[in-house]
């Protein structure tokens, strides 16, 4: 249908294949009509290459499992389009109560409360699991919805790398205020603090993931390059994105926000 | 309604089309937005649109509360804007209900 309504070049979008076949470089998103600039291209393709990768408590496998599920209850409910590379969803990979979790989390993060936390946890998953899993769904869903914002179909999920998770939960991390484990501001976070955070108090969107230091961080990646430089965010003024201001800016992070009641 | 930027109009569109469920009125508030604020702003757009879905759902999925100086500075806003009755508040409430 995007490329019938003249959207999507398709011969960009395969010419695109077959150059990465020939390890050729071309933009992440070389088949948009709308110019995307160079950091938010790279970006985006390397945190695609990432979600295949073995994680921090997912193998390589399950963490594609997880992308193609948020994809498929986006598509169920008519939020996003399948593409025309899609392939089969493999549905056996994670247990009912991860994908109950990624379903709810995807589609409808106004309704999702301390009770679907809690079912979470008590269906079997660790705190460490859970917030890899949220953290990745926040991360695909972030990426399909640009991609459908700039009109081009979703980009294909990378194949899953071998490999063992690293099952590395950092000690610094203790109960604070949210439902899951954090790791403090610095000082009281150490030095693993003052690598994911900077140093002095943060606020808790900086540290929710933290539990998951890499999700933390691929989190973060992404809020500076799509958003703005998190250390520029007291400048009222200040631009990032070409042609638009911070002020219209703030106009779609505020109607999104409102649309998923994101109270903080 | 004089939403106060330029383009406010159609941005606000643009973001309600992206999470909506209609393809074609989100492509058409694309071509509305370009033809309003200009073409290179459209992936400007879409980028902070992702990055809010994706905060969004780290803040309800973490059950993450605002910050007592936020809540403080927000309270008549917040009361003005109805933004007390989102679910996601009590994640805020139940640790600062003398600051909502």
């Amino acid at each position: 249908m995007l490329m019938s309504i003249g959207l999507v070049k398709k011969s960009t979008f395969d010419e695109y294949f077959r150059q990465c076949r020939r390890g050729i470089k071309m933009g992440f998103y070389s088949d948009s009509n709308y110019k995307v600039r160079k950091d938010l291209d790279k970006v985006h393709e390397n945190q695609f290459k990432n979600l295949g990768e073995p994680g921090s408590w997912g193998s390589g496998a399950q963490r594609i499992a997880i992308a193609s599920q948020v994809r498929e209850a986006c598509y169920e409910k008519g939020i996003q389009e399948r593409p025309g590379h899609s392939s089969d969803h493999d549905d056996t990979i994670l247990p009912d109560v991860a994908k109950s979790l990624i379903n709810k989390l995807s589609t409808s993060p106004k309704d999702f409360l301390e009770d679907s936390y809690t079912e979470a946890i008590d269906g079997g998953l660790t705190n460490e699991e859970y917030v890899e899993i949220v953290g990745i769904v926040s991360r695909v869903t972030d990426m399909d919805i640009f991609a459908r914002g700039i009109g081009v179909e979703l980009r294909p999920l990378p194949e899953p790398k071998d490999g063992l998770p690293a099952r590395d939960r950092p000690l610094e991390a203790k109960q604070e205020l949210a439902w899951v484990p954090t790791i403090p501001s610095h000082p009281e976070g150490g030095k693993l603090a003052e690598d994911l955070f900077g140093t002095g108090h943060k606020a808790y969107i900086m540290r929710a993931l933290s539990l998951v230091p890499n999700e933390n961080r691929m989190h973060m990646e992404l809020e500076n390059i799509q958003y703005l430089p998190v250390k520029n965010i007291l400048i009222a003024d200040y631009q990032h994105h070409d042609g638009l201001s911070r002020a219209q800016s703030e106009v779609v992070a505020g109607r999104i926000s409102a649309f998923n009641e994101c109270f903080f | 309604m004089d939403i106060g930027v330029p383009g406010g109009r159609e941005l606000l569109d643009f973001s309600d089309a992206l999470v909506g469920d209609d393809r074609k009125t989100l492509d058409a508030a694309r071509i509305a937005l370009a033809n309003s604020i200009g073409e290179e702003t459209i992936a400007g757009a879409a980028a902070v649109a992702a990055n809010f879905t994706k905060n969004d759902r780290i803040a309800n999925g973490c059950g993450i509360p605002t910050e007592p100086m936020v809540l403080k500075a927000t309270k008549e806003i917040r009361a003005e804007l109805n933004l007390n009755d989102f679910r996601s508040a009590i994640n805020s409430s139940r640790h600062f209900p003398d600051d909502m």
